[in-house]
C-alpha cells in the first residue's frame, strides 16, 4: 500500500478528481493549503501599502491505493495537473505499513 | 366485548393504530391523541392495580398527575413521558410496588419514563426553589386517583408559588431563552433547525406560555387571546404554525427512530416527499418544504420576541406610565422601543411607516411589538405612488446605510412585510432555501447579511483585519450603490434554476427604473448584481497566472470602481453565505485576482472597453476569411493567442500567421518574406516551435547576413508556436535577394541544430565593421527593469546607440541570464535603439528578487560597452530601476 500525495494549483482539482473516479479510485482526502516551492509568494503594493502574499494556495489531495496502482494513479494526477507552468505542484508516494477501517475493523487492503 | 388485554399491549395496539393514521396524513391531532392513549394507559393500570386499594386512599389520598410535555398534551412518537405521583402526605412505603407496577411495565416497551413521588408540601417547597420544577409543575394535569389533591396542588401554586416568586421566575425564564438561543441559535436561519429548542421552536412557545401563566395567570393557551396579548389573527396563525412544527417533529421521531430534535440533513429530503412537497418552480421539494417550516418557526419566534418585551417590560415597576418623547412628527420613543403616537397619525401621513425604520435605524432602538403589528395591519397603504415616492427611497437608502446594530432593521422591514411591499421582487427569495451545505441561510436572510457585513467592512478601522476592504469602501464614490446592489444580488434566486445572477440583473433594471435612479446608477447597480459571482469564480475555478485570464476578467469589470465594488461585494456575499464559502485561503485568491485584475485596468490597454471591440471585431473578420480551419479550431487558436497580439497584430497579418501555422507541420521553422510596395523594407516573418534563445539566433543569422533590423516584434502563442516579425533593410543588391534569403535559411538551420557558433562569426564580422565605424557623440546608456507595470512579465528597457550585432548581443545575453523572451519591440530611429523585451525565467516567473535584477543589468552594461568597443564609455552607463 501507498499513500499519494499531490499538491496542485486550485482550479485543476475538478480535473485530477475527475481522472481518479474514472480510474476507480474510491476515495480521497482534499485539504486547502498554502505554501511555496520554486513559486514564491510575492508583495502588492496597493495605494502606498504593502499587501504580502508569503504563501500560495494550493490544494492537497491524498490517496491510499494498492501499490500495483500507484503509476497509473500517479500518471493520471500529473496529466490532469499539468499546466506547463510554474506552479503545476508535486506529488509525493510514501510506504503506508497499515490501514484501518475503523467502523469494520477491517485492516490492509481491504480497508482502502 | 373485546377480550380483556394487558394494559401494555393495549397500548401498543391503539399507538400503532395512531401512527398509521398519522403516517397517512389522517390524524391532525397525533399528540393529543396520542397523550390520551397513554391517559388510558395509566387509567387503565391504576384501576386493576393490586397495590393501589392496599394504599388506603382515604388516609393519604393520592394522585396521578402528568407533568411537563405529557401534561400539555404535546406527546411526539418518542417524547419523554413525566408523571407525579402526588401524595397528601408522607409517601408511604407501598408507592414503590406502586411505581414497580405502573411504570415498569412501560419501560418494557421502550418509553422514556421518568416519574416523581412527592407530596404537596414537597412539590411547593421544590417549585419555589428550583424553578424547573416550578415549570414542569404549572403545566401539570390530573389523570386519575384523588382529583381535589391536583387542585389543591394547583391552587397553591398559581396562589402562592406565581404570585410571590412571578418576577423571579419571569426574569429566570427570559434568561434561560437567551442561553438556550445562544446554545442553540436561530431555527430560523439554520439548515439543520432545532424544532424544540432553538430560536423560533416550540420552546418560544412554552416559554410565552410559562410567562403568561406567571404574569398574566392565564390557564389556557387561548387566554393569550382572550386577554389581549395577541389579536385573533396572530393566536390563529400561532396555532397553526405550532401544528406545524409539531407535526415536523413527530415525523423527525418517526424516522429517527428516537427522540431527536434536530432537523438533519439525512431526514429532510424524505420528510418533504411523506409530506406531499413537490419539485416545482425550479425549486426542490425539500426546499419548499424548509421554506414553509422557516416561514412557521421564523413566526414563532417573532411572536415569542414580542411578548418577552412586552412581559418583561410590564414587570419593570413605576416605568409602566413613562411619557412617550417624540423622535418625529407621529413617532415617539418609549421605554428605548419606537412607536407611533397613534394609528390615525399613519392614516394621515403613510410615510411614517418607513420613517419609523429610518428613525430605527438612526437612534439605534427597535419598533415596538405594537407599532410592528401597525405597520403590518397598515401594509396596504403602500401602493405604487409609494413604491416610487422619492421621499420613501431617500428614507430606504438612510436605513441602508445606517451603522450595523446588534438587531437589524432591515430585518424587521422583512419581518413586518414592509420590505415585499415596497419591492414586490423581493417576494419570490423570501424564506427561499437553497438546499445544500453551502448555503447556510435561506436567501432573503443571506441578502441581509451581505448588507450587514458589508457595512462592518466599511467601518473597518486602519488595525482590522479588514483594514483593507474598509479602505477599498472608503475610496468609493458612490458607496450606496454597493449596498444596494448588496441587498439585491441575489434577488435572481427566486424563479427557476440557472444563471439566477443574469436574471437578478434584468429584475433590479426594472426595480430602479421604477424607483427613478439614473441610468448610469442602474448601470452599476446591475453591473454587480449580474458579475457578482464573477471573482469568486475566476479566483477558485481559473488559472489566474494565466494573463489572458486576467484580462479577459478585466473586460468584463472595466473599470476600477467596479472592480472595488464587486471585490467588496464578493467577499461579503461569501462571508454571508456560511462557513463553507469563506476563509482565509479563498479569500488570499480574491485578493490575489483583484490586483492582477486592477493592475490590468490601471496600467494596461489591453482591457479597456475599445480594446475588447476591436479584438472582438478582428475575430470576426478572421473567421469569415479562413476557410480551411474548422471552426472550433480557429477558436482554440485565438485562445492561444496572447490578448497582446490579438490588440497589436493587424487581422490580415493574423490571417497570414495562421495560414503559416498550419503549415509549419514538423519544420523547425518557416521563413516568409514580403515586400513592402514603395520602400526597401522587407517584413521577415518566422514561425517556428518555440523555445528560449531562438530569437537571438534569428537575430544573429540576419546581422551574419547584412540584414539591418529596423524593428522587431515577436509573439509567443500559449501552444509554443513563436512568430518573430523584423522589419529589415532590404539587401543592397536587390537582384540577388533571394539568394540572401535561403542563405538566411541556411544558416539559421545550421544555428538552430548548433552546427554554427553564431558568436564567433559575428565577433568577427563586427570587428571588421567598426573599423570603418566614425567616431560620433553618444546619449548615454539607459537600462530600465520594471516589474510594476505588468503582473505576468518584467519589462527590461533598453536605450542605447545602435550597432552592428546589437540586437543579437542584447537577447543572447538575456538567453544566457535564463530568461525567456515573450514579447519584443524593437525600434530604431537615427542610431538610437530602443528595445523593449517582455522576459520571465525559464520557470515562467517574474525577475523580482533585487540581486537578480542587478546581475542582468550588470551583464547588458557589460556587453552595451564592450559592443560599442568604448572603453571609457562604461562609466558614463546610467542604469535606473524602475520597480513602481
Amino acid at each position: 500500500m501507498k499513500k499519494i500525495e499531490a499538491i496542485i494549483k486550485p482550479f485543476k482539482l475538478d480535473d485530477v478528481k475527475e481522472g481518479l473516479t474514472e480510474l476507480g479510485v474510491r476515495g480521497m482526502t482534499v485539504s486547502e493549503v498554502k505554501g511555496f516551492g520554486r513559486q514564491r509568494g510575492h508583495t502588492e503594493i496597493y495605494r502606498g501599502a504593502e499587501y504580502t502574499v508569503d504563501f500560495v494556495p494550493k490544494v492537497k489531495l491524498e490517496v491510499v491505493v494498492d501499490s500495483e496502482f500507484v503509476p497509473e494513479v500517479v500518471r493520471v494526477i500529473e496529466q490532469k495537473a499539468k499546466t506547463g507552468a510554474i506552479g503545476d505542484g508535486k506529488i509525493f508516494v510514501t510506504a503506508l505499513e497499515e490501514v484501518v477501517r475503523i467502523r469494520t475493523g477491517e485492516r490492509g487492503k481491504e480497508a482502502i | 366485548m373485546s377480550q380483556p388485554q394487558f394494559p401494555t399491549s393495549l397500548l401498543q395496539k391503539k399507538r400503532q393504530q395512531l401512527l398509521a393514521r398519522f403516517l397517512k396524513g389522517g390524524e391532525p391531532h397525533f399528540l393529543e391523541r396520542h397523550a390520551e392513549v397513554l391517559d388510558d394507559y395509566f387509567r387503565e393500570s391504576f384501576a386493576r392495580s393490586s397495590v393501589g386499594p392496599r394504599m388506603q386512599v382515604e388516609k393519604n389520598p393520592y394522585a396521578i398527575i402528568a407533568l411537563g410535555g405529557y401534561g400539555r398534551k404535546e406527546q411526539c412518537l418518542h417524547s419523554d413521558v413525566d408523571v407525579l405521583l402526588l401524595f397528601k402526605k408522607k409517601i408511604p412505603d407501598e408507592a414503590k410496588d406502586l411505581v414497580q407496577e405502573i411504570f415498569y411495565p412501560l419501560w418494557d416497551i421502550g418509553f422514556d419514563v421518568s416519574y416523581a413521588t412527592r407530596s404537596t408540601k414537597e412539590c411547593l417547597a421544590l417549585a419555589c426553589e428550583d424553578f424547573e420544577v416550578l415549570t414542569s409543575l404549572i403545566d401539570c394535569r390530573f389523570l386519575c386517583g384523588f382529583s381535589p389533591l391536583y387542585s389543591d396542588l394547583m391552587e397553591r401554586l398559581r396562589g402562592k408559588v406565581l404570585h410571590r416568586h412571578g418576577r423571579a421566575y419571569v426574569a429566570w425564564l427570559a434568561e434561560r431563552n437567551r442561553e438556550r438561543h445562544t446554545r442553540y441559535g436561530d431555527s430560523t436561519y439554520l439548515l439543520e433547525p432545532n424544532l424544540k429548542e432553538g430560536l423560533g421552536g416550540l420552546r418560544d412557545y412554552h416559554a410565552m406560555l410559562w410567562m403568561g401563566r406567571a404574569a398574566y395567570r392565564i390557564a389556557e393557551p387561548r387566554d393569550l387571546e382572550f386577554f389581549g396579548h395577541l389579536s385573533h389573527n396572530e393566536f390563529e396563525s400561532l396555532w397553526e404554525a405550532l401544528s406545524f412544527v409539531k407535526m415536523v417533529r413527530n415525523w423527525l421521531h418517526h424516522l429517527s427512530g428516537r427522540k431527536c430534535d434536530q432537523l438533519y440533513f439525512e431526514y429532510q429530503v424524505r420528510l418533504a416527499k411523506n409530506l406531499g412537497y413537490r419539485q416545482e418552480n425550479g425549486q426542490q421539494a425539500v426546499e419548499g418544504f424548509l421554506g414553509v417550516l422557516h416561514g412557521q418557526m421564523e413566526f414563532l419566534k417573532r411572536q415569542h420576541l414580542m411578548f418577552l418585551k412586552r412581559v418583561v417590560n410590564a414587570k419593570k415597576p413605576g416605568r409602566k406610565k413613562a411619557p412617550g418623547r417624540t423622535v418625529a412628527p407621529g413617532i415617539e420613543t418609549v421605554h428605548d422601543a419606537l412607536n407611533f403616537e397613534s394609528p390615525e397619525a399613519i392614516l394621515q401621513n403613510p410615510h411614517l411607516l418607513i420613517k419609523i425604520f429610518e428613525k430605527s435605524a438612526a437612534l439605534g432602538q427597535p419598533l415596538t411589538a405594537g407599532s410592528s403589528r401597525l405597520v403590518r395591519e397598515f401594509l396596504y397603504l403602500v401602493d405604487k405612488e409609494f413604491q416610487s415616492s422619492r421621499r420613501v427611497i431617500k428614507s430606504f437608502q438612510r436605513i441602508l446605510a445606517a451603522p450595523p446594530h446588534t438587531f437589524n432593521v432591515l430585518n424587521e422591514m422583512l419581518n413586518t412585510g414592509m420590505m415585499v411591499a415596497l419591492i414586490p421582487e423581493m417576494k419570490e427569495i423570501v424564506n427561499r432555501i437553497q438546499y445544500d451545505e453551502y448555503h447556510v441561510y435561506p436567501v432573503d436572510k443571506h441578502s441581509l447579511r451581505t448588507v450587514q457585513i458589508l457595512k462592518e467592512l466599511r467601518d473597518a478601522g486602519p488595525d482590522s483585519p479588514d483594514a483593507f476592504y474598509g479602505k477599498l469602501f472608503a475610496e468609493l464614490s458612490n458607496p450606496e450603490l454597493l449596498l444596494w446592489a448588496g441587498l439585491f444580488h441575489d434577488v435572481g434566486k427566486g424563479a427557476d434554476g440557472k444563471d439566477h445572477a443574469r436574471r437578478g440583473a434584468d429584475i433590479v433594471k426594472s426595480v430602479f427604473e421604477r424607483m427613478g435612479f439614473s441610468p448610469q446608477d442602474i448601470e452599476v447597480i446591475s453591473f454587480l448584481v449580474r458579475e457578482h459571482l464573477l471573482l469568486i469564480k475566476t479566483a477558485t475555478r481559473r488559472d489566474i497566472n494565466d494573463e489572458k485570464i486576467v484580462v479577459q476578467c478585466a473586460g468584463k469589470v472595466r473599470d476600477v470602481e467596479h472592480l472595488k465594488m464587486l471585490c467588496l461585494l464578493t467577499v461579503a456575499d461569501s462571508r454571508a453565505t456560511g462557513p463553507k464559502a469563506w476563509n482565509d485561503w479563498i479569500a488570499t485568491l480574491v485578493k490575489e485576482i483583484f490586483f492582477k485584475v486592477y493592475q490590468t485596468l490601471n496600467k494596461e490597454e489591453l482591457a479597456t472597453p475599445a480594446a475588447v471591440d476591436i479584438v472582438e471585431k478582428k475575430k470576426q473578420q478572421v473567421a469569415q476569411s479562413v476557410i480551411s480551419t474548422p471552426r472550433k479550431e480557429l477558436e482554440t487558436l485565438f485562445d492561444h493567442m496572447s490578448p497582446r497580439y490579438l490588440l497589436y497584430t493587424p487581422w490580415k497579418d493574423i490571417l497570414r500567421h495562421i495560414e503559416l501555422h498550419q503549415r509549419l507541420g514538423q519544420e523547425p521553422f518557416l521563413l516568409e518574406t514580403r515586400a513592402n510596395s514603395g520602400t526597401d523594407y522587407r517584413t521577415a516573418t518566422i514561425c517556428a516551435t518555440d523555445f528560449p534563445g531562438l530569437f537571438s539566433k534569428i537575430a544573429g543569422v540576419f546581422t551574419l547576413n547584412n540584414l539591418d533590423i529596423l524593428s522587431a516584434q515577436i509573439y509567443t502563442w500559449r501552444n509554443h508556436i513563436a512568430l518573430d516579425i523584423f522589419e529589415v533593410k532590404a539587401p543592397p543588391d536587390t537582384l540577388l535577394e533571394d539568394e540572401v534569403w535561403e542563405r538566411v535559411k541556411k544558416d539559421l538551420r545550421a544555428a538552430l541544430r548548433g552546427e554554427l557558433d553564431l558568436s564567433a562569426a559575428l565577433d568577427q564580422k563586427v570587428q571588421a565593421y567598426q573599423s570603418v565605424q566614425r567616431k560620433i557623440p553618444r546619449r548615454p546608456d539607459k537600462i530600465i527593469v520594471d516589474n510594476g507595470t505588468s503582473n505576468f512579465f518584467t519589462i527590461i528597457e533598453i536605450y542605447t546607440h545602435d550597432f552592428p550585432g546589437l540586437l543579437y548581443k542584447i537577447t543572447d545575453t538575456l538567453f544566457r541570464c535564463k530568461l525567456d523572451i515573450w514579447i519584443a519591440k524593437i525600434a530604431t530611429k537615427v542610431d538610437q535603439g530602443v528595445d523593449v523585451f517582455y522576459v520571465r525565467d525559464f520557470d515562467g516567473q517574474k525577475v523580482d528578487i533585487p540581486e537578480e535584477v542587478a546581475a542582468i543589468k550588470e551583464a547588458i552594461k557589460h556587453i552595451l560597452a564592450n559592443g560599442a568597443n568604448n572603453k571609457a564609455e562604461s562609466s558614463r552607463l546610467k542604469a535606473e530601476s524602475d520597480t513602481g
